[in-house]
């Protein structure tokens, strides 16, 4: 396998500011080679499965995905759902990164299967470095399922 | 049957005792005369026969003595002047027939065939009397002698004159008890029409007239005073009569009203409750889409924020040499004012999350959860010069992580606004009342104007100026809506300069001490 052709982070946001800063905190620290962003959950779920404008798309992964819930179309709820339903995909971690510390959504995305659940910080050198742990962690500290 | 019987008048019923007394007296008299008569008759006849029979036989004793029937029988023969006598006879002293006499209707008479002793007997009407014939020493013969003794005719002599007596004495009763009646029995038979007025024509007006002055007068003047009696009962108990029947309507119709009122209350009942719900269901719906609103307005203000911020860093962070002091001053306005929105926001999104978070009840231990507090603030701020005095605060049911937001608010609070003395003291202390535990935090700080004291825990009510005393004005509007979550009360008291005191009050439950 290619090492330039892994996709390490999937990063699902709807807010392009907030997905330019969250990947600038990423990149800062040289935490992930490759970080792709789409901007909502149907275009990640597109992408995990390989199908519409990601058909054939080169390259494995991605090694974590980042999922904000709040998005139009197919939520961050509904995208852990999908995913980890799923005999293929249900062992890449998920972090849900979000702005609502809503119980309920906790709840539910632990439920289905989430492995951290983030409070995006305001301060963007929290959320930068709360991004990088996550990354950190999950990619080079955590030994991935084979 | 009885002569007396109810249905005859009180005249006949008089009448009959008046005859019948008179002619059982006449009666019993009639009897007594009767019997004394036929006594001395009787008596009588026999003295006249024995003396007939005493001259018979000195007359005939000679025609015995010397056998001469002819003379005898001539003596005999001289019974005729006595037409009572039937018949006789002459005995000779050895018991013979010795002469015999008959009247012309008895000419068959049977004579006895011996002589009896002396004496009588009646038999049939008739009486037979023997009579001896002696002369002095020596019994000559008999004499028998047969007379009429018809007591039957005398008898019913006697009952025609009772009988004639006393229909002469009913004429004379009759006679004499019609003035009688009229005073007896006239005013009874007026007495007796008017009551058959008054019980037919119901008319207690009448009245019976007075005519005697005896027991009758006396009966009518009671009876009278009893009609007048009644006439006023009557009238009396009509009356109470038309004030019933009056009532009854009136209770009737108040019924009516308190039933068709009772309807109007249930269906107003029913209505209200309906429309409670109605409004409850509303206001539980319109406090749901506020706090949705708050929720997504606070959450959908974090984004833009977070850019702000995000891009002044990275811009400060990328042209650092271009900026002179000037400009970082500017850009450290702008972090710090978005860092500050981002707390209002913070504390919205926790005011907000409160209302639909479920309690969770738990035993507190309330000194543990203060000096938690206060460890915390001590570690934020290290120069933190405040004085803690902790009194004795007793224990509470209520959700810990609420409860200890409320204490983390309220000491925050105390410490901030006592911050600008020389000694800050912070004073928290609990009351055990009989209902309710209270509990107090005071502060000799900046103290507020008591009349605004309602406003502190309103959400967004700011009392003091942002640049003296930094706040949102959410933390008391926080702690006043988890305190009445848990059925508590909350109230400050204060003066400008003199400190604040914030208490908050939980009712008091069976399991604390």
């Amino acid at each position: 396998m290619d090492e330039f052709d892994q996709v390490d982070i999937l990063l699902v946001e709807d807010n392009a500011l907030d997905a330019e800063l969250t990947m600038r905190g990423l990149q800062n620290e040289k935490v992930a080679n490759n970080i792709t962003w789409v901007k909502d959950g149907d275009e990640a779920l597109d992408y995990v499965f390989r199908r519409g404008v990601y058909e054939g798309r080169k390259g494995s992964g991605p090694r974590l995905i980042l999922l904000d819930l709040k998005m139009p179309r197919v939520s961050g709820i509904e995208v852990t759902r999908v995913i980890k339903a799923d005999e293929r995909t249900r062992r890449i971690p998920i972090v849900i990164m979000t702005s609502s510390k809503e119980e309920s959504d906790i709840a539910e995305t632990y439920a289905l299967g989430a492995n951290s659940y983030i409070v995006k910080p305001l301060d963007f050198e929290a959320l930068a470095a709360v991004a990088r742990q996550a990354g950190f962690y999950w990619l080079v500290i955590n030994h991935a399922a084979p | 049957m009885n002569v007396l019987s109810r249905q005859k008048s009180v005249y006949r019923k008089l009448l009959i005792v008046v005859l019948s007394t008179t002619a059982f007296a006449l009666l019993l008299a009639g009897i007594a005369l009767a019997i004394l008569d036929l006594r001395s008759y009787r008596q009588g006849w026999i003295a006249e026969l024995t003396t007939q029979a005493d001259v018979l036989s000195l007359a005939t004793a000679p025609a015995l003595e010397f056998e001469d029937p002819s003379s005898a029988q001539a003596y005999l023969d001289l019974l005729k002047a006595q037409p009572a006598i039937i018949g006789a006879a002459l005995y000779t002293a050895n018991g013979a027939l010795f002469a015999t006499y008959t009247d012309g209707d008895h000419a068959d008479l049977a004579f006895p065939r011996i002589p009896e002793l002396d004496g009588f007997r009646t038999a049939r009407n008739q009486l037979d009397l023997f009579k001896r014939i002696d002369s002095g020493n020596e019994i000559l013969g008999t004499v028998y002698i047969k007379a009429r003794y018809d007591i039957g005719a005398r008898l019913r002599d006697h009952a025609s004159v009772l009988a004639a007596v006393l229909l002469l004495s009913f004429g004379i009763t009759l006679l004499i008890a019609r003035p009688l009646q009229r005073n007896v029995t006239r005013p009874i038979t007026e007495i007796t029409k008017v009551a058959r007025d008054v019980i037919e024509k119901r008319d207690f007006s009448a009245r019976a007239p007075r005519t005697t002055e005896d027991e009758i007068g006396v009966l009518v003047d009671a009876f009278n005073g009893m009609l007048a009696e009644i006439s006023t009962r009557t009238e009396v108990l009509e009356k109470s009569n038309r004030d019933l029947a009056h009532e009854i309507g009136e209770r009737s119709r108040a019924e009516d009203a308190l039933m068709a009122s009772e309807d109007r209350l249930l269906a107003l009942n029913a209505e209200l409750e309906s429309r409670v719900a109605a409004r409850t269901s509303e206001l539980e719906a319109a406090n749901k889409d506020l706090e949705g609103f708050s929720y997504s307005v606070s959450h959908d203000l974090r984004a833009p924020l977070r850019a702000i911020l995000g891009f002044s860093a990275l811009f400060a962070e990328e042209h650092q040499t271009e900026l002179g002091d000037e400009g970082r001053r500017k850009l450290g306005i702008i972090r710090r004012e978005s860092e500050r929105m981002g707390r209002l926001i913070d504390d919205l999104l926790a005011f907000s999350r409160l209302g639909r978070k479920a309690l969770q009840p738990v035993s507190l231990d309330m000194t543990a959860l203060v000096q938690s507090v206060i460890e915390r603030l001590k570690r934020d701020d290290g120069a933190c010069r405040t004085e803690f005095r902790i009194g004795s605060l007793p224990q509470s049911r209520g959700d810990q992580n609420l409860f200890e937001q409320v204490w983390l608010n309220l000491i925050a609070n105390a410490v901030k606004f006592s911050s600008k003395r020389e000694t800050p003291v912070v004073e928290i202390g609990g009351i055990v009342h009989e209902q309710e535990h209270i509990y107090y935090v005071r502060d000799n700080g900046a103290g507020f104007e008591s009349r605004y004291s309602a406003r502190l825990f309103g959400v967004f009510q700011r009392l003091h100026r942002q640049e003296d005393f930094p706040g949102t004005g959410v933390g008391l509007a926080l702690v006043h809506k988890i305190v009445t979550r848990h059925g508590g009360r909350v109230w400050a008291d204060g003066k400008p300069d003199a400190g604040a005191t914030f208490h908050f009050a939980l009712p008091k439950e069976e399991a604390d001490g």
